[in-house]
């Protein structure tokens, strides 16, 4: 406990020393002035270098440099204030309270205990929120039992993901990619990137995910493709492929939400949908049953017909 | 989420947040900061003792910070280089960004000025985190069924919902008496007592189209009418994904059967006609008949075409 309290007065006062100071201050005016630093030359030396990497693995940014380019002087020290404190320029409460109902969405989930040091932060601002003044109710947020924050630093870094998923014929397999997007859609967490294997894009659900994630250093030179929309890779993956259903007036309901143009015959609507994945929508169109009819493409409709082919004899 | 840091380093961390904090809350009880800090108050009264020690180099009493905390009550002063709160970490602005994600699609898309200040401020904090901008997050419920529900919650009140059952595939409309939200597998329901079918039930809240505020009397039966649930047993032909999930199975052995409880004779023909030729259910008889003979009306028109 002791060494505990002893290191981190001597950060604290380190952190202080550097952020109060204009001028970079030496090593040297650091040993001298700042409280902790005991022992041979050798031994501050040790203490000081490793203080500095601590900080830093805070997020604490130590900046490097000289009194005098010119001169070969000794290197100097400074944390520069503007890179220390929380810098959104001028925030208003309804931001503040923004942020408050942000911050609450997490509570128990993967960011729960970073959403509740964030929220600390906008707090210690000073400035009053009011929550209820916001016209929403914000629903929580769940992470499927995944740490989500190996994801996000990964798209951050460009960091390559090695994890094992389970594909749509239950074979579990190892997939190597590269994150460049973390959404949610429907209370699932969806993950796209490229697929290292094929190089291409390809998404995720992240509770298919079995096991851990493990992350390692990512490809140089990186890029995210050009164009990438996250926003629009699940709902609305460029496809030229249209599936034509007869659909029963006042069924289908389900149907009839993916449909981009409904056209009215009698008892029927015909309605139009992009295929996405042949087999979820053939899957949907034997749900319901009688009132789902498919007219094109053949390649849907032979799949239909085959899996009824097979229902009929399994039940016999 | 377990702590990454060591003890010193994790102190450290709350050091410097205690002092913006108290800064700004001059007077907070010892008791509070414990609660708001995670850490027990024995911790939090020597976590003050050391920032007591903390101040600019000669750590004479006119650069040590100026803590009082003896009261039970905390103020400081002379702590004005470390007054302001310190920069968010990347994970901070991450949980950040995707929590204004949701509360972007929670906001009515006719408070044009909370949308403007939210994008804002997702772009502020993105930028000063160097977040690629590829993380969303959206809420399934829309804003004003999601208000009414919590209108009537509040002011107990009933609800006229219009509902799309997925098993029966119909939308209808219902008055409801709701009780609470329950979450269950990631989805939230509504628990509700229905007046229109003289019963409890679940509602799944994204299936919700719509919702008002209704007057209802208040009475409702405090027992629900026990429903029946019954038990199939379903064989597997192909293991499929779509399957293992659909009946939440975690293993599938070809040829081998499984026995499923359900509640609705319709949710189990619609399942087994969804996964097509993967599965075969051998009992009730009375379903698996029903399901030859629908598959059969369908070939058969197929056929005719």
């Amino acid at each position: 406990m002791h060494t505990v309290s002893r290191k981190s007065e001597r950060l604290v006062n380190l952190t202080i020393a550097l952020l109060a100071t204009k001028r970079y201050l030496t090593k040297t005016e650091i040993f001298t002035s700042v409280e902790g630093y005991e022992g041979t030359p050798e031994t501050k030396e040790r203490m000081f270098e490793r203080d500095k990497d601590d900080l830093r693995s805070l997020g604490i940014d130590i900046e490097v440099g000289s009194f005098d380019p010119l001169f070969n002087d000794e290197a100097g020290y400074k944390i520069k204030q503007e890179k220390y404190q929380f810098e959104l320029g001028d925030i208003s409460s309804i931001e503040v309270s923004l942020l408050s109902l942000a911050a609450q969405a997490w509570q128990e989930a993967s960011f729960g205990d970073v959403a509740q040091k964030a929220l600390l932060k906008l707090r210690s601002i000073g400035i009053p929120s009011d929550e209820l003044s916001i016209p929403a109710t914000v629903h929580k947020l769940n992470d499927g039992g995944q740490d989500l924050s190996v994801i996000t630093k990964a798209i951050a870094q460009s960091q390559r993901l090695a994890f094992a998923y389970l594909d749509s014929s239950l074979s579990v397999k190892m997939r190597s990619v590269v994150p460049i997007a973390l959404s949610t859609r429907n209370s699932f967490w969806y993950l796209s990137g490229i697929d290292q294997e094929i190089q291409a894009i390809r998404t995720f659900r992240v509770d298919r995910i079995s096991g851990s994630i493990t992350a390692s250093e990512g490809p140089r030179d990186f890029k995210t493709p050009p164009g990438f929309d996250s926003s629009k890779t699940l709902s609305e993956t460029p496809t030229h492929d249209f599936a034509l259903i007869d659909v029963r007036v006042g069924k289908a309901s389900s149907l009839r939400t993916l449909a981009i143009s409904t056209q009215s015959v009698g008892e029927w609507d015909q309605i139009t949908i992009p295929i996405l994945n042949l087999d979820s929508l053939s899957s949907m169109v034997l749900w319901h049953g009688p009132d789902a009819f498919v007219q094109e493409p053949a390649e849907l409709r032979d799949l239909v017909v085959e899996h009824l082919v097979a229902l009929v004899e399994n039940h016999g | 989420m377990v702590s990454k840091f060591s003890a010193p380093l994790e102190r450290t961390a709350r050091l410097l947040d205690l002092v913006p904090y108290i800064s700004s809350h001059q007077g907070v009880s010892l008791k509070e900061l414990a609660k708001l800090f995670k850490v027990d108050e024995s911790q939090m009264t020597s976590d003050l003792t050391t920032l007591w020690m903390c101040g600019l180099p000669g750590y004479t009493p006119l650069e040590l910070m100026d803590l009082n905390f003896e009261s039970g009550f905390v103020t400081i002063h002379n702590a004005e280089t470390l007054s302001k709160p310190r920069a968010i970490t990347f994970e901070e602005g991450v949980a950040l960004v995707l929590g204004l994600d949701l509360l972007r699609s929670a906001i009515s898309p006719d408070r044009r000025d909370l949308l403007e200040r939210i994008e804002l401020l997702s772009q502020r904090l993105a930028g000063s985190i160097k977040l690629p901008s590829a993380l969303s997050a959206t809420s399934v419920v829309n804003q004003e069924v999601s208000g009414a529900i919590a209108d009537a919650l509040k002011s107990r009140m009933g609800l006229q919902i219009t509902y799309h059952s997925l098993y029966r595939d119909v939308i209808s409309t219902r008055i409801i008496f709701p009780i609470e939200i329950v979450e269950s597998e990631g989805q939230l329901y509504l628990s509700s007592y229905c007046y229109t079918a003289s019963d409890f039930r679940e509602f799944r809240i994204d299936r919700i189209q719509g919702a008002a505020v209704q007057v209802v009397q208040r009475e409702i039966p405090k027992k629900s009418v026990q429903q029946s649930r019954f038990t199939c047993t379903i064989k597997v032909l192909t293991p499929t994904r779509a399957v293992a999930e659909r009946f939440k199975q975690s293993e599938l052995q070809v040829n081998t059967a499984f026995d499923f409880e359900t509640y609705s004779f319709q949710w189990i023909e619609r399942s087994i006609m969804a996964s097509g030729r993967a599965l075969s259910l051998q009992s009730p008889p009375d379903v698996r008949n029903s399901i030859a003979v629908m598959a059969q009306t369908m070939l058969d028109r197929y056929k005719a075409r």
